[in-house]
């Protein structure tokens, strides 16, 4: 062990002597703006094929991690650069995106928070005896919650050492062909180039463009790791994100508005849509439909502060006002497409929305840059489908594999106050794809076993299944409304992928007693303890 | 970072205990990679190294206890703190990836190492070890 020590230290002397040398040149080289000799001075020569990398991968989210992982699992070298600009308010994270730091995992640990103040409260009735005011404690909960996300990063930091891949907290963006610029935090910039590249910038939440919206307001990218209870909130958007949000912060014993410009949940299926809603509604949580924030402006400074929103009607002219300690904004999220020199290699995007088009293959139009993720347009913006992008991509690339990665009846789950899960067609989309006198609804409302007690809702809980009438009544569309749905779902989108037919679904014996047994729409299932009501659509 | 950073401290209570009970301060939070180079692999007595996170439960039990220990040994040992999310390029070098990872080290080399929670008698013998080896 000594002995290893010893011969490490000479290494390393010996290192920071060359690398200073190295660093006197590149200095130099830098100031006379020569990338060229930048690139010598790297280590590679003129010929334009020797690249430093097989695969540079930009963004070290979901996809990204996955996709490197993937890659150096074949051996390939392979560099990961990932750098998060600070949010408006300065906020930053560390390694693994989006869902890892301000998306996804935060959210459902935060959304099982507020699940949990519901069970205490749902407990008493079965015996739990305890002092009738419960509070919850914001710094509690969100330190937790951090630490959990440290730990992740400080993992997939170790992951990407341990499978050999490069990483740089760097900003990475493309410069000349084949060759991109990683500028890191302290304003350094390093030239490396690649034979691929893999693009998985993803998103930032957008902002809505009024007086006062960046100085005053939050976004997800805030919230969850606010230092702070954001006390009473306005919820602007009708988003996933915005609802999951409202939902929780309600949950944990907060005033909470949602302000919205049209419908809610967009692109979902809209009477599942509108159910969640109307459970948010009569839980507590205020709605105001059809308007839009014109102006934020601050009342008085503090953590949290209190602002001044003024709204404007959608459909006329009137304005309203209200005050808020926060404003959260969940309007949408644009790429991160605009600002990484996709110009500057020819890579299209669409100009409107950011997004890039890519092939089945998820390539670009320029044959060695490929795509996956949240930035990919007419693609779903999950992880689980970015993952599998991402890994499928290199198999292909590297591997010898043709699977390509299947966008069809990917199951999703909105964590609403009452969980939505879902796979496959709304029954809008299956209507206007099959005609609405080839499909065939069948649907039950039906009361979880654990409500019953604590007295909960009994006409909430809600399940439909839309079949093709025309294709042996083939399960196209699976829709839950209920506890545990993404649970629930799961499964689900296995069969469906596996062309479950409504005569399968019905021969499949149902557990008992679960919820999931209601999402088998059946005639002759009658409990005494259920409230179950099937109709045919 | 500075939003998390600042809930960090607003939650870091009264600050990392650096005095021990003898009032000679036997633990120091490693600055950087020249104030380890110096106070940790040029130093002439033998250093215990506590790799830890801020994000780490068990390295909040064993920071304080390891802490204890090295005080009992009366200036025979130096106790070193290398926060891995501060000092990643260190955490790299040294190979830490769980925390908390306690290295052994004597004239610049690792003599010894141990990863997760030991109680105050298997810290004692293990710096025993490093003290009499």
């Amino acid at each position: 062990c000594s002995r290893r020590g010893k011969k490490k230290k000479l290494i390393m002397e010996v290192m920071f002597q060359y690398s200073l040398i190295l660093f006197a040149f590149s200095v130099q080289a830098h100031k006379e703006g020569n990338p060229q000799k930048l690139l010598e001075m790297n280590g590679h020569t003129a010929v334009p094929h020797s690249y430093d990398y097989d695969l540079i991968v930009i963004g070290g989210g979901s996809g990204g991690l996955a996709a490197a992982k993937e890659a150096a699992k074949y051996e390939k070298k392979v560099m990961v650069l990932d750098f998060v600009t600070p949010t408006p308010l300065g906020n930053s994270w560390g390694l693994g995106g989006t869902c890892v730091n301000v998306g996804c995992i935060p959210k459902k640990l935060m959304h099982q928070a507020a699940l949990l103040g519901q069970a205490l409260q749902d407990s008493r009735k079965f015996g739990w005896q305890f002092p009738e005011e419960v509070k919850h404690n914001w710094m509690t909960m969100t330190e937790s919650v951090q630490n959990y996300i440290g730990s992740l990063n400080w993992g997939y930091r170790v992951a990407l050492r341990e499978k050999k891949v490069t990483y740089e907290n760097a900003y990475g963006e493309f410069v000349q062909p084949h060759t991109v610029k990683a500028t890191n935090k302290r304003g350094v910039e390093k030239l490396y180039t690649a034979e691929r590249f893999l693009i998985a910038t993803g998103e930032r939440p957008r902002y809505l463009g009024i007086p006062g919206d960046k100085e005053y307001c939050i976004s997800s990218d805030d919230l969850f790791s606010l230092p702070y209870c954001p006390g009473k909130t306005l919820v602007v958007g009708a988003s996933y994100v915005a609802l999951e949000c409202a939902g929780f912060l309600a949950g944990l014993g907060l005033d909470v508005t949602v302000m919205v410009r049209s419908i809610l949940l967009r692109g979902f299926d809209q009477d599942m849509a509108n159910k969640i809603g109307e459970y948010m509604e009569e839980h507590g949580i205020k709605f105001i439909r059809e308007f839009v924030p014109i102006k934020v402006e601050q009342i008085e400074e503090g953590t949290p502060g209190r602002l001044k929103v003024t709204a404007k009607s959608t459909k006329g002219n009137e304005v309203i006002e209200g005050e808020y300690n926060t404003v959260l904004l969940a309007i949408g999220r644009d790429a991160c497409t605009r600002k990484i020199g996709l110009d500057k290699v020819g890579v299209k995007i669409n100009e409107k929305t950011g997004k890039i088009p890519v092939n089945d293959m998820e390539q670009t139009n320029v044959p060695y840059i490929y795509a996956i993720g949240d930035i990919l347009q007419d693609r779903l913006e999950l992880t689980p489908v970015a993952i599998q992008a991402g890994r499928l991509l290199v198999q292909r690339l590297y591997g010898g594999a043709t699977t390509k990665c299947d966008y069809v009846n990917v199951p999703t789950t909105v964590f609403t106050p009452l969980e939505y899960g879902a796979c496959g067609y709304s029954e809008e989309n299956a209507i206007q794809k099959f005609g609405e006198e080839n499909i065939e609804v069948y649907h039950s409302h039906f009361w979880p076993l654990e409500w019953t007690v604590p007295s909960r809702d009994n006409n909430k809980c809600y399940a439909k299944i839309i079949c093709n009438i025309r294709d042996n009544e083939r399960v196209i569309g699976f829709h839950v409304l209920g506890p545990n749905a993404g649970e629930v779902t799961q499964g689900f989108a296995a069969a469906i992928k596996c062309g479950l037919t409504k005569e399968q679904l019905d021969s499949t014996i149902g557990i008992h007693p679960v919820c999931a047994e209601y999402t088998r729409p059946h005639n002759n299932f009658l409990c005494s303890s259920c409230y179950l009501s099937l109709t045919k659509n | 970072m500075a939003q998390r950073l600042a809930l960090r401290r607003l939650l870091a209570g009264p600050g990392r205990a650096l005095g021990t009970s003898a009032g000679r301060p036997s633990a120091f939070n490693v600055q950087d990679g020249g104030d380890f180079q110096e106070r940790v692999v040029n130093s002439a007595k033998p250093v215990v190294v506590d790799f830890h996170a801020q994000w780490c439960g068990p390295c909040k039990i064993l920071g304080p206890r390891l802490e204890k220990m090295v005080a009992k040994q009366e200036g025979k040992v130096v106790m070193a703190k290398v926060d891995i999310d501060d000092h990643t390029d260190l955490a790299i070098e040294y190979e830490v990836s769980a925390v908390p990872t306690v290295l052994a080290m004597k004239n610049g080399d690792v003599v010894d190492k141990f990863v997760g929670i030991k109680d105050e008698d298997q810290l004692e013998a293990f710096l025993k070890k490093l003290i009499g080896a």
